[in-house]
């Protein structure tokens, strides 16, 4: 019988966890169940939402339609490891500010792919944010806050 | 939704994944960037024995000039498309209709050959198996009927790669490898024109590359795509074209193609171009009218089928006239 258990090693918010898993569970599966990193939310399961988002290598993907076992070997992060203990990222201090959040279901999907895209662009135009988030769903609709925050933060850096 | 357990294999070259291939053909299933796969083993639509991930094999990621041509490496990202340098200023078209795709998440990790090899969609078919074990079985599913037109002799699923027209625009072809042989085939070959089994693409062969020949000077070319919202969905029909004129300006070539209208992308036929400058408004609306005839829309997506062929008519003039702008150098 082959084996459908693997031991992975994953870099998750720069520590490295060595896992024994089944092949066919996604990243998001392992983040949730295996290390407790519940900050990664699971909403449809089918990448359509956006709320399942952790940053590969610094880019936002989907960690519902990642294989745990291939994000081996990539730098993973999740919303637990953008703070510095009690100090916020600057991205959340400008969720807070600007009342970005609602139930709080797609904020860290929202927030990692803010980061992530501030990241690679610090000076971007509100057309252009809209369509950095566009993958991000909020069932709050609360878009006009979050597209504030994220416009704020970056105006303040210039 | 959990998919079923499955063996993953890991090649470290390509010789080793051929050989993976040649020895379990039906039984494997390969993961590029996985975001077309996962859903499909979630849904359980797929229930393949081993999945064999292409992660390490480096030399089929990449974007490289050679001689005539513009090679793609199979595993290339979307987005390492769209930020290419050599693609935005050669390949608009291309460029376009990788923006287009999902969300930016997914172009992140979503691969160019995963996006060319989907399967075809149905509202009918891409359900849980739950949702599925409760109806009788469709053409697609091995059945004998076709949910979406009743009385239907076959599999009305529809090709929904944004990817696949600007590249068939764009003649472009494809590098196919097993075991013991090659070919290269262009994309329109790779369709079947069947539902059921929309690619032809053999379970021993693996596409490694896509090969793209250099555009000639004065080129222009377009994406355009209907959907429901600006991010995420599937195309719902689509529109691509490549123009190219001589050094008169004097318009001698071009390609229109459409997408999400059938099982497989279709080339709209044009007449002669006679040697003229502009297009005028009774050409364009003459090829818009040969889309609409060619298109094949019923009820199996989010829109009705008689709106998205259409609404194909109007794709096909903004994409011409796009193509049209970029080759004058207009954009």
């Amino acid at each position: 019988m082959e084996k459908t258990k693997r031991i992975v090693k994953l870099t998750v918010n720069k520590e490295i966890h060595e896992i024994a898993i089944n092949v066919n569970r996604t990243l998001l599966e392992v983040l949730r169940e295996n290390l407790s990193l519940t900050g990664t939310k699971e909403s449809c399961g089918q990448g359509a939402c956006g709320s399942c988002t952790v940053l590969l290598d610094g880019l936002p993907v989907r960690s519902c339609l990642l294989l745990a076992i291939e994000a081996e070997g990539r730098d993973i992060t999740t919303i637990e490891g953008l703070s510095k203990g009690e100090q916020l990222h600057p991205v959340q201090d400008a969720f807070i500010e600007h009342h970005a959040i609602q139930c709080g279901f797609c904020s860290p999907g929202m927030i990692l792919t803010a980061t992530a895209f501030l990241d690679r662009n610090p000076k971007p135009t509100e057309d252009e944010i809209r369509h950095a988030l566009s993958g991000n769903i909020c069932r709050c609709t609360g878009y006009a806050k979050i597209i504030k925050a994220v416009k704020a933060l970056a105006d303040s850096r210039r | 939704m959990r998919m079923q357990p499955f063996v993953y294999l890991e090649p470290k070259t390509l010789k080793e994944a051929l050989i993976m291939l040649d020895q379990n053909k039906e039984k494997l299933k390969i993961i590029s960037g996985g975001t077309e796969l996962i859903p499909l083993l979630k849904l359980r639509l797929i229930k393949p024995q081993y999945i064999m991930s292409l992660k390490k094999l480096s030399k089929l990621k990449g974007i490289r000039e050679q001689g005539s041509k513009i090679i793609i490496g199979a595993s290339t990202t979307l987005a390492e498309i769209a930020e290419s340098h050599v693609m935005n200023s050669l390949f608009k078209g291309i460029v376009d209709a990788t923006k287009a795709v999902a969300a930016p998440q997914i172009q992140n990790i979503a691969t160019i050959a995963g996006n060319l090899l989907q399967d075809s969609r149905c509202l009918y078919y891409n359900q849980s198996e739950m949702v599925r074990g409760g109806l009788e079985p469709c053409y697609k599913l091995n059945g004998h009927l076709c949910r979406a037109v009743k009385g239907g002799k076959r599999c009305f699923s529809v090709y929904q790669g944004d990817l696949a027209p600007i590249l068939i625009a764009f003649n472009a072809k494809v590098k196919l490898e097993k075991k013991d042989g090659t070919k290269t085939v262009s994309v329109s070959e790779l369709f079947s024109g069947n539902g059921k089994q929309p690619i032809n693409i053999q379970e021993d062969e693996l596409l490694t590359k896509i090969i793209l020949p250099l555009p000639k000077k004065n080129t222009g070319s377009s994406y355009q795509k209907l959907r429901m919202r600006g991010s995420i969905d599937y195309p719902l029909a689509s529109a691509a074209s490549v123009f190219h004129s001589d050094k008169n300006g004097n318009i001698v070539d071009g390609c229109v193609v459409i997408g999400a209208a059938g099982p497989s992308p279709k080339i709209v036929p044009m007449a002669s171009f006679g040697n003229k400058k502009e297009l005028d408004n009774s050409f364009i609306d003459n090829v818009a009218q040969n889309a609409y005839k060619i298109a094949e829309t019923v009820n199996n997506q989010a829109l009705p089928g008689s709106y998205r062929r259409k609404v194909i008519t109007v794709l096909v003039k903004r994409a011409i006239n796009s193509s049209l702008r970029d080759m004058r150098g207009g954009n």
